[in-house]
């Protein structure tokens, strides 16, 4: 699988974020797995480099292991403040997570909304502020809204990450064409985080130019979620090329793909 | 004595070290993070931190997420 990817998709096409060339485009969340011991096979089959993982509270009751133990050595870890309600709280949670040993990546999530679960776009520029300035690699799940996005670039942040539809939904690009508008118009790169249900999806936002995408519901509620990490592998390995290829025009009538002359039954 | 873990209010006695606490939890926090009082509490203090009376303790690890 890897010699395909690479083999197809140029050897220099690499994303660079906080300093990192980073060969795959597919970010994976780890939430939602039927058992730990899944998540490295699921790993293994995604190609994925960045990783996503939540901060809890130890539940005395039922002491989980620590899904840090399941992941590769030389996964970049992203751990996101989810919980958080404000920026205060976000930044408490990434100073936390730094000083479990986690690197200094960090998704901001803030979200007050229970039923949408969409974040708080001016909370999310403050803690996104507040951490660049720490040395933080900020990677903010946003609302996508083009000013919103102009203050988190302004703010420091390393790439924006705007939804496609509500976390855990699975109904794809539902808000695609403020998205084509980010890519548009950001420098930063574009990361479509949460909602992309379908591989297809994910090539569609390759193609439109997302940076990469992040996935988690889509692989790990799967009927066969290793599976479908390979599919969004090379989803996302084909919209890439797609988008780098560059997608001939649209056209509202039929332009022949076959030559206009020479019919048989002309003369 | 009376402390607050992870939000609850509990009793704790004898009087221990957060390393101690952990140890009599049974939890291993080889990637975990302690939160003393609002502030993070270093990995190579948990062996010399005495846990006082009305002590906050936040003790955190990763879990899956997306």
């Amino acid at each position: 699988m890897n010699d395909i990817i690479q083999g197809i998709n140029p050897s220099d096409d690499s994303l660079l974020i906080g300093g990192v060339n980073l060969l795959s485009r597919l970010f994976v969340g780890t939430g939602k797995f039927s058992s730990h011991e899944i998540v490295p096979r699921v790993l293994e089959a995604s190609g994925s480099q960045v990783v996503t993982m939540a901060l809890r509270r130890v539940d005395w009751k039922n002491p989980q292991e620590n899904i840090l133990n399941y992941l590769p050595q030389n996964t970049i870890l992203l751990p996101n403040t989810s919980g958080a309600r404000t920026a205060e709280e976000a930044v408490r949670i990434a100073r936390l997570a730094q000083a479990a040993g986690c690197g200094n990546w960090v998704k901001i999530e803030v979200v007050q909304d229970q039923r949408y679960l969409l974040p708080d776009n001016w909370e999310t520029i403050r803690a996104t502020e507040q951490l660049a300035n720490d040395g933080f690699v900020v990677l903010p799940y946003m609302s996508p809204d083009l000013g919103a996005a102009r203050r988190l670039q302004d703010a420091g942040a390393a790439a924006i990450m705007p939804l496609g539809s509500p976390i855990g939904s699975n109904r794809g690009l539902q808000t695609k064409e403020l998205i084509r508008i980010l890519i548009e118009e950001i420098s930063l790169p574009i990361v479509v985080d949460a909602g992309i249900g379908r591989p297809s999806e994910a090539a569609e936002a390759m193609e439109m130019g997302a940076a990469a995408v992040l996935v988690n519901t889509a692989i790990a509620t799967a009927g066969d979620p290793v599976f479908m990490a390979q599919a969004f592998r090379l989803a996302v390995a084909a919209g890439r090329l797609g988008y780098l290829a560059g997608p001939g025009e649209r056209r509202v009538t039929a332009e022949a793909s076959s030559p206009l002359t020479g019919f048989l039954q002309e003369g | 004595m009376q402390i607050i873990l992870n939000g609850e209010a509990q009793e704790l006695t004898p009087e221990c070290t957060v390393f101690q606490l952990l140890e009599n939890k049974a939890v291993t926090l080889k990637a975990g993070v302690v939160e003393l009082n609002g502030k993070i509490l270093k990995q190579e203090l948990w062996q010399s931190t005495a846990i006082s009376d009305g002590d906050s303790l936040e003790i955190l690890i990763f879990m899956g997420g997306g």
